[in-house]
C-alpha cells in the first residue's frame, strides 16, 4: 500500500537522500510555537514530522524530552490540541507527513478508534506508540488501518532477529531503529551496536528504517546513513538548540533552524 | 483463552521494545525457577532462619471486644524481618536475580518499606543495590533513608513528575531499559509488566497459605472475610490469593480515600479509576479525562500510587472481591484503635485495613472470623504522626 510517508522514502531513496524527521514535542512554548516550528522545520527541508503527545509518564525518555513534555502540560496542554495543531499546520500549507508520537494510555483512555479517526482527520499521517509491543497492538493496528494511518514501530538493539524480522513485516510507513539501550537524549557518540542493528536491519528487509535516540550531530547522520539508515530521528539535541534562546521564541526558533539546516545537510 | 500474563482483560505486557526482550528472559527464567523445587526449599530456609516466618496469626481480643461482632484476626507481617511483608518479594526476587546472574539490583520505593527491604536482601546475599525514591517520600520518610544507607543501598532521589512512587517506578524502568543486561528490576508490588505481576503475587502468597493453616488449626475452619490495604496491591493479592477459590471467604481491599474520594486528592484507583495502561500494565487508573496520570494523595506514602495491580482490576470487576476507600482521617484512627487496645502500632498503610476491618467485622456475627493484613508496623510512621496531630 502507499502511503504519503512511502511516497517520501522512495522519492529521497531514488535521490540517494536519507529523510531528516524532527521530533517536536507539541504544546512545548505554546501552540503558536509548535506550528511555526513544524513550518520552519519543512521550510529547511525536514522530510517528515515527529510530533510528540505530551504525557505524564514519559518513562521512554530522558530529561529533555521529559522536561519538554512537563512545559507543555503544566502551561495547559490537552490531548485534544494535537488535533487542533496538526488541523492549523495543514490549513496554513504545510504538507511534510506527521507521525504522532504517542504514549498508549492517553490513546485508551480517548477511545482507540476515536483517537485513529481524529487524528486522520485532523491531517495526520502515522502513530508510533512507543510504550506498545506488536504482540499488544492488534486493536491499534485495526483502528490505525480502518482510518488509514500508518503504525510505525520500534526495534531496539536486543530485538532479535526472528522478531526483528516480525516487525519489519508488520511496520508501516518505516520502522524506527532504537539506537541505544535506554532512553532518547543528546549524546556525544552512538554504539557501535547502533551500527550494526542498522546493517543487520537493512540486510533482512527492504523497509525504510529510520535511527533514532541519542541522534544528535553531522557524524551520527552520516554514520547511521552509511550503515544503511533510510533516515534519521532526532528531538533532543533539536530541543536544546531553542531552549539555549531561554524565553526568546523568536531566537529560539532561529537556532533550531540552524541545527536542523546542518542535520538535514547531511542526509544529502 | 487467556493471554498469558492478563487477568481477565487485564495486564499484559505495554513496555518500550527495549524492554521487551529482558521481560521475554525474566518470563523464561522465572517459569524455570517456578518448578525448580531447590529454589523454593533455599527461598523458604531463608524465610524461616532470616526473615522469621512463619508470623504469627494473631487473635486481636481487645479489638475484637472493642467492635463486638467477628473476631479479629491479625496476620503479623510487621513482624517479619524489616517490619513488614515486603522483605517476601524482595528475599525471592534477590534469589531469583542471582541464579539469572545479575549482579546489580535497581528498585522503586514509596514509603521505603519495599528500598529496605530490597536493601536487606542485596546485603544478605552480596549484590550491588540502588533504590528509586521520590523527593517527597524521601523527606516524609527520612528514617528509611538512613536505613537503606546503612544496609548500603544507594538511593537516588527522584525529582521528576510528583516526585512519588509513580515517578520512582518512571526512573528505575529508566534505568533498567540501559542496563538490563546486568541488572535486575526488583519492582515492589504486583504492578508492571507481565510477569512482574505474577511474581510478585507468587512471592507474597506465603502470606494467604500460612493464614489458612493457621486460622485452620485455631478455629477449625476458614474465615468469613479477609481485608487488606492496596496501594499496588502485593499484601492484598497476598492474602487473598491462597483462598480465591474459596467462594465462601469474602476479600476486602483498604484503598486510601486521602482526604475523601470526591476532593480529587487521593489514591483510590479501583474505587474512582478508569482502564487505562501505566507502567507496562492494561489497569485501573487515577487519570484526567484525556490520560494524563493523575496526582494522587494519601497520609501513607506506601498507598500514594495511581493505578493499581491487574489482578486487583481483574478480582474487582468479577466482583470475587470488593474494595472501600478509608480516608486519611479513619486510617489515623485505625492507627490509635489498634496501638491503644493491642499495643502494636501499625504502618498508617495498614491502618487503613485496620479502620475497614472494624466496619466489616462490626455487621458480621461473633462466631465469625476475619483475618486482616497487618502488613507492616508503625515505627517509621510515628514522628509524622506526632506532627500531623501537632505533638512535635
Amino acid at each position: 500500500m502507499t502511503t504519503a510517508i512511502s511516497d517520501v522514502f522512495r522519492r529521497l531513496s531514488s535521490e540517494r537522500e536519507g529523510a531528516y524527521i524532527p521530533y517536536v514535542c507539541c504544546g512545548d512554548h505554546g501552540k503558536d510555537f509548535t506550528i511555526e516550528l513544524m513550518t520552519r522545520l519543512e521550510v529547511i527541508g525536514s522530510d517528515l514530522i515527529e510530533l510528540g503527545l505530551p504525557f505524564s509518564d514519559p518513562l521512554a525518555d530522558g530529561p529533555t524530552i521529559q522536561a519538554a513534555m512537563m512545559r507543555s502540560l503544566s502551561s495547559g496542554f490537552k490531548v485534544a490540541h494535537i488535533f487542533d495543531t496538526i488541523t492549523e499546520a495543514r490549513g496554513s500549507g504545510m504538507k511534510a507527513p506527521i507521525v504522532v508520537m504517542s504514549y498508549y494510555n492517553p490513546v485508551v483512555r480517548i477511545g482507540i478508534d476515536e483517537f485513529c479517526s481524529r487524528l486522520s482527520r485532523a491531517g495526520g499521517d502515522a502513530i508510533l506508540p512507543v510504550d506498545l509491543p506488536m504482540e499488544e497492538s492488534d486493536e491499534l493496528d485495526k483502528a490505525a488501518a480502518d482510518n488509514g494511518l500508518d503504525v510505525i514501530r520500534l526495534i531496539a538493539p536486543s530485538t532479535d532477529e526472528g522478531r526483528a524480522k516480525s516487525i519489519l513485516e508488520a511496520t508501516t510507513g518505516f520502522a524506527y531503529a532504537v539506537s541505544v539501550s535506554g532512553v532518547t537524549g543528546e549524546r556525544d557518540q552512538l554504539p557501535e551496536s547502533a551500527m550494526s542493528l542498522l546493517r543487520r536491519l537493512r540486510s533482512q528487509s527492504g523497509v525504510p528504517i529510520a535511527l533514532g535516540f541519542g541522534v544528535s550531530n553531522q557524524d551520527h547522520v552520516r554514520a547511521a546513513m552509511h550503515a544503511g539508515a533510510s533516515g534519521v530521528v532526532e528531538g533532543s539535541a533539536l530541543i536544546n538548540a531553542y531552549m539555549s534562546a531561554g524565553s526568546d521564541r523568536a531566537e529560539g526558533i532561529r537556532l533550531a533552524e540552524a541545527h536542523a539546516t546542518e542535520i538535514k545537510n547531511a542526509t544529502r | 483463552m487467556t493471554k498469558p500474563g492478563y487477568f481477565g482483560r487485564f495486564g499484559g505486557f505495554f513496555v518500550p521494545e527495549v524492554l521487551v526482550s529482558s521481560l521475554k528472559q525474566l518470563e523464561r527464567e522465572y517459569a524455570t525457577v517456578a518448578g525448580d523445587e531447590g529454589f523454593w526449599t533455599e527461598l523458604n530456609k531463608l524465610l524461616g532462619a532470616y526473615a522469621g516466618r512463619p508470623t504469627p496469626l494473631y487473635p486481636a481480643k481487645r479489638l475484637t471486644e472493642s467492635i463486638g461482632g467477628a473476631s479479629i484476626y491479625l496476620k503479623r507481617e510487621d513482624l517479619a524481618h524489616t517490619g513488614s511483608h515486603k522483605i517476601n518479594n524482595a528475599l525471592g526476587q534477590a534469589l531469583l536475580a542471582k541464579r539469572m546472574g545479575r549482579s546489580r539490583i535497581i528498585c522503586e520505593t514509596g514509603a521505603g518499606q519495599h528500598g529496605v527491604a530490597t536493601a536487606t536482601a542485596c546485603a544478605l546475599l552480596g549484590m550491588e543495590c540502588e533504590v528509586y525514591m521520590g523527593e517527597v517520600d524521601v523527606e516524609r520518610q527520612k528514617l528509611n533513608c538512613f536505613r537503606m544507607d546503612l544496609l548500603g543501598a544507594k538511593v537516588n532521589v527522584v525529582k521528576s513528575g510528583s516526585r512519588t512512587l509513580k515517578d520512582s517506578i518512571n526512573e528505575a524502568m529508566r534505568d533498567y531499559a540501559a542496563s538490563s543486561n546486568h541488572t535486575h528490576y526488583l519492582i515492589g508490588s504486583v504492578v508492571g509488566p507481565h510477569p512482574y505481576p505474577t511474581i510478585v503475587r507468587d512471592l507474597q502468597s506465603v502470606i494467604g497459605r500460612e493464614a489458612r493453616e493457621q486460622i485452620t488449626a485455631e478455629t477449625g475452619r476458614l474465615p468469613e472475610a479477609l481485608v487488606a490495604c492496596v496501594g499496588g496491591g502485593s499484601n492484598s493479592i497476598g492474602l487473598f490469593y491462597p483462598f480465591v477459590d474459596d467462594e465462601d471467604v469474602k476479600m476486602y481491599g483498604a484503598e486510601a480515600a486521602g482526604e475523601g474520594v470526591d476532593t480529587g486528592k487521593h489514591s483510590a484507583s479501583v474505587v474512582a479509576g478508569k482502564e487505562g495502561v501505566l507502567h507496562g500494565a492494561r489497569t485501573l487508573i487515577l487519570q484526567e479525562e484525556d490520560g494524563q496520570v493523575s496526582e494522587t494523595s494519601s497520609v501513607a506514602a506506601g498507598l500514594d500510587y495511581p493505578a493499581v495491580g491487574p489482578e486487583h482490576a481483574f478480582l474487582s470487576v468479577s466482583s470475587r472481591a470488593k474494595y472501600f476507600a478509608v480516608t486519611d482521617a479513619e486510617a489515623l484512627s485505625g492507627f490509635h484503635l489498634l496501638s491503644e487496645n493491642e499495643g502494636i502500632i501499625p504502618a498508617l498503610e495498614s491502618a487503613h485495613a485496620i479502620h475497614l476491618a472494624t466496619k466489616v467485622a462490626a455487621d458480621m456475627p461473633r462466631d465469625q472470623s476475619v483475618i486482616v493484613c497487618l502488613s507492616g508496623r508503625g515505627d517509621k510512621d510515628v514522628a509524622q504522626v506526632a506532627e500531623l496531630e501537632g505533638r512535635l
